[in-house]
């Protein structure tokens, strides 16, 4: 497949926009201000692109939900604080092509009639974040950015707003309270930030790689868009591979590609010769993990969500015999329970103590009826925290407990690990 | 309207109705820990979780508004389950030290525990400490985060509701603590209602600590004793001494709200100082010597029976109860036949006369939550945020969850200001010239209505800007704020009497309001509890009860002192009223007071006024009486005795009667209940109160009950003509000299509480922060305050957009006694600033 998100990642000085306008930048831009709004947005709606975020909502949907009244001020939101354990895709396209991001922002702005856009950046980017701010001084001086943007009466300006290292900030409306500057904690909804975002005004949130793909839908078109991949998931997906493989890294591969296609083609297989896969979490932490009997499930928004699994940010964890399955849950609990904002009962003290139980068992410290323990206090906060930072730890660790229940019989049972 | 159904219960709620409180109304309660009427929901508690039929996940109903057709269960077991699992979850981080925590018995989590909660807890490992010894916030506020349900009412009450923003949160996750920035002291009101909303025992009364368990403790629901804002509170003591004061949720004009002086300043009535004896000075060299009351009593009448009544005078003060002043003119005026009395030390009787016109108090009630509904709001004269705290906070939570215009007008700066739309410094004692300008601009040209109004076409409008300080834009766009709206608020305060030139102008803006036809509220801001109660029971000289005319006008406090002055005075019977402390130029009142013939003082301590008197007879404080307050909206309302009086102090309405009797048997009623009786028939204003309380605590938080508005009469009083007086400029005394209440005090009663005492930090001189730059002074320097009759050393106070030149001395100091810089008959006294070597 010819790369759209990744085709400059890797070159020779990719970041510069002498570059990306060589390698064809910017057309997307050129052609899009030709377009109304409302039809660019339904171009958009018919590529059948959907956020790339984790949720998986039609991008363009979320875009006609933007009031049309020219008077209120709206927003654009880019959400680049990358924070799921596992995935780094973002990371690659601000760091390698920062002009694709900026350009995919500059379009979805003229879509929905926003006039301010940020860039919500992890703050532990700080290279990116200095690659980017050189990349929209550079747009700003090619007239990409600021008055009048390429004749077209279009006004738009950017500005990068660093985060201070909570993973609750990818939440998008903490996100949005990070910005105006108070506590990142999640705000109810409704109101939807489409109607009162940031400021209290309509605003978009959308992940990097939602953007980046928006240059390449307005410039070949939705059909040509919706023809790669899934049906229902069309487009290109950056996979993030981490783990027990030979070659871990950034995949660009048409959405839908299965997990054996992945590990044993795309990355040259399993680390060590002669150690079988044991688990594959397909999408970030807070994707339930697939085990053996479900590696030919294509990665996509919809069968994983058929599997009791979710694609997330797409990030592919791979785990070989030798991992123990407690200590990752553990881990991995321990990472919620670290990252939990405070602000609703069953996440704040639910995870702190589903991490005490873990810990405990992972010790050898386990009693009998923990795995009872745990399962019921997953019933307990599943479903009822107030963002879904909650549900993801629980989904989490309900994939281990329920592929793995013996192993973790086995460390209470016998205080030791069953696999080293 | 919208039609849900509830547990199966069909009914019609407003639409955008709550779910909780859609289920209130249909007879379902729902616990919640985060919630509060009066605060912005964010519904993080989840205890008030609920199913919506057809909704995969549980709902908070505490921020979810109800939708036309919804089914909501709030009892199913999977609800039922929910909420046993949220308090297991809160219950796995608490300290669980219910026995030696002050909210034991009264805390809302064992409450809930008791009720929804797990009866087996399954948390088995080692808890989050955030610390291991409880620290002080304040030096009334005490802290245990480790009880802490993260409920976050505390910072949300300190910003929406008092506007201080001094708590937080730090951290976050299961180390999340509320508390303030890095746990530092804080510099803060002191007015501890984050403890008021505080479910649990994290935020904690300092002086209450360890003192009693909540079920040992005896209270009486009563109105505070401070300003006139009239909040309800309830004073509870364990074995006679008073150990806490507290507001209640949805009771009263306040709800569970109260400022330091009302939830801190209880401690005066366990003060040991007080006189608890009559006394009696039998030669005119002697000291004051302990007497029976049967002594007092013959002893006064021995020495009043042959006085004229034109030459006797009573005073009584405005903290007495409504039964109490009502009886006291009755005494004064028919017993005595004298036309002299007052209520007022501090204001000028015909000063008082015309504030009851300008403002429109004998129209009848006028509450400040109507006042608040108007599309534009004035604040005038009025120090809200220290005068009258509570006031502020009602102000503020209303101006905050509405469209409205806020405008405040005043020389020094104050906390209210950021919620304020329009903030206008003017010079002190200019309040007239400034309406005078806002009336020149709603009509300068086509100014009609009654003389006085189309007399104003003559004034030039830059001569009162100059005036009143003021730049003509603000003042344009006040003015055309007011111009714009359909409804207009005003809200008055004691500047007015004060410096009774702003009167005037301000009868005429309310005038002109009403013939344009807008909806006016005006409502005045007292600084006593019963100040407007005193005034329409008669106790003032040029009226009587129920702003009824009187045959002649008596004396005035202030004429009172100059007969007095002048040997023309020869018994003088003061309730309550300390007015050696109180009065403009200290020395001249000393000198005045020994001079009357005959001196009767009542009161609760033996204060400088008292120390004059022949006759001392021992009074009781606000929680020794049963009786009624008037707040200064106008609402009747009840306050009741808790404590019986100490040693042989009696209930003043008790002593007013037998010195009455003592001159004729006859004089009564007899009993506090007939005294109302009385007032009732003889004070049409007064014809509908009750001494029941009608707001009973109410879930739905309805603060306004208009039932205990007293009415309107018909009176025949005159705001006055009050020439401007010019304070001359001099270089050598560069400051304008102002003063009024201080955040923890009301008057020198309050310093007899330690607690407030120990909240403020002694006298203080505030001036603008400019100012103090300009002099090379910094906040807390020592500076010696100088006028042409007094001087003081004080530390400075520095205030952010204070008006320049412009200095404040409160007047509850006694080290630095504010009304010595003052002279009688002058308008603000100027003085200079130095730092004080």
């Amino acid at each position: 497949m010819e790369k759209v998100l990744l085709k400059n990642y890797g070159k020779p000085d990719s970041h510069k926009i002498e570059n990306y306008i060589l390698s064809g930048g910017y057309k997307g831009l050129e052609a899009a201000v030709k377009l109304k709004p409302d039809s660019l947005i339904q171009l958009i709606k018919d590529s059948g692109l959907r956020g790339r975020g984790g949720a998986g909502f039609s991008t363009g949907l979320k875009w006609s939900f933007i009031p049309k009244d020219p008077t209120i001020p709206k927003f654009l939101c880019c959400n680049a604080d990358e924070g799921e354990p596992g995935t780094f895709k973002d990371r690659g396209i601000i760091d390698h092509d920062p002009h694709l991001l900026i350009e995919g922002m500059i379009i979805t702005s003229y879509a929905i009639g926003a006039s301010n856009a940020y860039i919500y950046i992890r703050g532990e980017f700080v290279f990116g974040t200095n690659r980017l701010q050189v990349a929209i001084d550079e747009a700003y001086a090619k007239g990409y950015l600021g008055k009048n943007i390429m004749g077209s009466g279009f006004n738009l300006d950017m500005y990068i707003h660093r985060g201070f290292g909570a993973y609750i900030c990818g939440e998008e409306t903490a996100l949005l309270e990070s910005i105006e500057g108070y506590r990142a904690q999640p705000r109810k909804k409704p109101p939807f930030p489409a109607l009162a975002g940031l400021y209290a005004k309509p605003t978009v949130i959308n992940n990097v790689e939602t953007l980046s793909c928006i240059p390449s839908i307005v410039e070949k078109g939705a059909e040509w868009f919706s023809k790669i991949g899934a049906p229902k998931s069309p487009g290109p997906k950056i996979y993030c591979v981490s783990g027990h493989v030979k070659k871990p890294g950034l995949y660009e591969l048409p959405m839908g590609t299965t997990v054996r296609d992945l590990i044993f083609n795309h990355c040259g297989g399993m680390l060590h010769e002669g150690r079988a896969l044991k688990a594959v979490i397909p999408g970030g932490v807070s994707a339930p993990l697939l085990t053996p009997k479900d590696l030919d499930t294509p990665l996509d928004f919809d069968s994983l969500a058929a599997k009791g699994s979710m694609l997330g940010s797409g990030a592919v964890i791979v785990m070989d015999q030798t991992t123990c399955m407690v200590k990752s849950a553990h881990i991995v609990t321990r990472f919620f329970s670290h990252e939990s904002c405070g602000k609703c009962t069953p996440c704040r003290d639910g995870t702190p103590w589903l991490t005490r139980v873990l810990g405990r068992i992972e010790h050898g410290e386990g009693k009998p009826g923990d795995v009872e323990l745990l399962e019921s206090l997953c019933t307990n906060i599943f479903g009822r925290t107030f963002c879904p930072l909650g549900d993801g730890a629980v989904m989490a660790l309900r994939g281990f407990v329920k592929n793995f229940r013996d192993e973790f019989q086995f460390h209470i049972d016998y205080k030791r690990c069953m696999v080293s | 309207m919208a039609t849900v159904k509830i547990n199966g219960i069909e009914l019609q709620v407003e639409d955008n109705t709550l779910i909780l409180d859609a289920a209130r109304k249909a007879g379902f309660e729902i616990p919640t820990f985060c919630y509060q009427a009066d605060l912005m929901g964010i519904g993080s508690c989840r205890m008030c979780l609920v199913e919506i039929e057809g909704q995969k996940k549980l709902q908070p109903s505490c921020v979810t508004p109800v939708l036309h057709g919804m089914s909501i269960n709030t009892e199913t077991p999977t609800v039922m389950s929910a909420r046993a699992s949220m308090l297991e979850f809160l219950l796995a981080n608490h300290a669980m030290d219910c026995p030696v925590c002050d909210k034991g018995g009264e805390c809302e989590l064992q409450d809930m525990v008791h009720k929804y909660g797990p009866r087996k807890g399954r948390h088995a490992d080692a808890k989050f400490k955030f610390h291991e010894k409880d620290y002080a916030l304040s030096p009334v506020i005490i802290k245990n985060s480790n009880r802490c349900v993260n409920c976050m009412k505390c910072v949300r009450v300190c910003r929406e509701v008092v506007g201080r923003n001094v708590l937080t949160a730090l951290n976050r996750g299961d180390h999340q603590e509320a508390t303030s920035f890095m746990r530092t002291f804080l510099d803060c009101d002191h007015d501890g209602n984050c403890i008021e909303v505080c479910p649990v025992g994290c935020f904690m009364r300092l002086p209450y600590r360890y003192k009693t368990r909540p079920w040992d403790l005896k209270g009486v629901d009563t109105i505070c004793t401070y300003c006139a804002t009239g909040c309800r509170m309830v004073i509870e003591h364990r074995d006679g001494t008073v150990v806490r004061a507290r507001a209640q949720m949805g009771v009263g004009i306040n709800s569970e709200t109260l400022c330091a002086r009302g939830r801190f300043g209880y401690d005066i009535m366990n003060d040991d100082g007080r006189v608890k004896t009559p006394m009696i000075k039998k030669s005119r060299t002697g000291g004051l010597e302990p007497a029976s009351w049967e002594e007092a009593i013959a002893f006064i009448k021995d020495n009043l029976a042959t006085v004229d009544g034109e030459k006797l005078g009573g005073i009584i003060s405005p903290r007495s109860t409504n039964e109490e002043a009502y009886l006291f003119q009755k005494l004064i005026r028919t017993i005595f036949k004298s036309p002299n009395i007052d209520s007022s030390v501090r204001f000028k009787a015909d000063a008082v006369e015309g504030f009851v016109k300008a403002t429109g108090m004998d129209e009848g009630g006028a509450s400040i939550f109507d006042c608040m509904e108007a599309d534009t709001v004035l604040i005038i004269g009025a120090h809200l945020s220290d005068e009258n705290p509570v006031t502020d906070y009602i102000v503020r939570r209303i101006s905050g969850s509405r469209r409205m215009n806020l405008i405040i007008t005043s020389p020094r700066a104050m906390k209210l200001d950021s919620s304020a739309s329009v903030v206008l410094r003017h010079l002190p004692a200019t309040e007239g010239a400034l309406l005078d300008a806002i009336i020149l601009n709603l009509n300068a040209d086509k100014i009609v209505g009654s003389e006085a109004l189309t007399a104003l076409k003559d004034t030039k409008l830059e001569a009162v800007l100059a005036e009143a300080g003021v730049d003509a834009e603000t003042v344009k766009l006040i003015s055309n704020k007011i111009a714009g709206s359909a409804s207009v608020g005003i809200i008055a305060g004691t500047d007015f009497l004060r410096s009774p030139e702003g009167l005037p102008p301000l009868g005429l803006l309310r005038e002109l309001l009403k013939a344009t036809g807008k909806k006016l509220t005006v409502v005045p801001v007292l600084d006593r509890c019963n100040q407007r109660g005193v005034w329409e029971m008669g106790g003032h000289p040029n009226f009587g009860p129920g702003y009824s005319a009187v045959k002649a006008k008596g004396m005035g406090t202030e004429a009172m002192l100059d007969a007095a002055h002048s040997g023309g005075l020869e018994a003088l019977y003061i309730a309550g009223a300390d007015l050696v402390t109180l009065a403009e130029d200290e020395d001249f009142v000393k000198r005045a007071l020994s001079k009357v013939g005959f001196l009767v003082v009542q009161d609760t301590f033996m204060t400088e006024t008292a120390r004059l008197a022949n006759v001392v007879l021992p009074g009781v404080s606000t929680g020794e009486k049963d009786g009624m307050f008037t707040n200064q909206e106008g609402r009747a309302q009840v306050i009741k005795k808790l404590l019986p009086p100490p040693g042989k102090a009696k209930k003043d309405i008790d002593i007013i009667r037998a010195v009455g009797e003592a001159f004729e048997r006859s004089f009564g009623p007899k009993n506090p209940a007939l005294v109302l009786d009385e007032i009732r028939k003889e004070i049409g204003m007064y014809s509908e109160v009750s001494l029941t309380f009608k707001n009973k605590r109410n879930p739905d938080n309805e603060l306004d009950n208009k039932a205990a508005l007293v009415k309107g009469t018909h009176s025949d009083l005159k705001i006055g003509s009050w020439p401007r007086r010019h304070v001359a400029a001099d270089p050598a005394f560069p400051f304008i000299l102002t003063t009024g209440n201080q955040l923890f005090h009301s008057g020198r009663l309050s310093r007899r509480s330690e607690i407030l005492t120990s909240l403020s930090k002694g006298a203080e001189v505030e001036i603008s922060e400019s100012d103090a730059t300009a002099l090379g002074l910094k906040a807390g320097d020592k500076v010696r305050v100088k006028g042409a009759r007094y001087e003081a050393v004080v530390s400075l106070k520095t205030k952010k957009g204070s008006k320049p030149g412009v200095a404040f001395i409160a007047e509850n100091y006694n080290e630095a006694p504010v009304n010595r810089f003052f002279k009688k008959g002058e308008g603000l006294p100027r003085v200079s600033i130095t730092k004080a070597l």
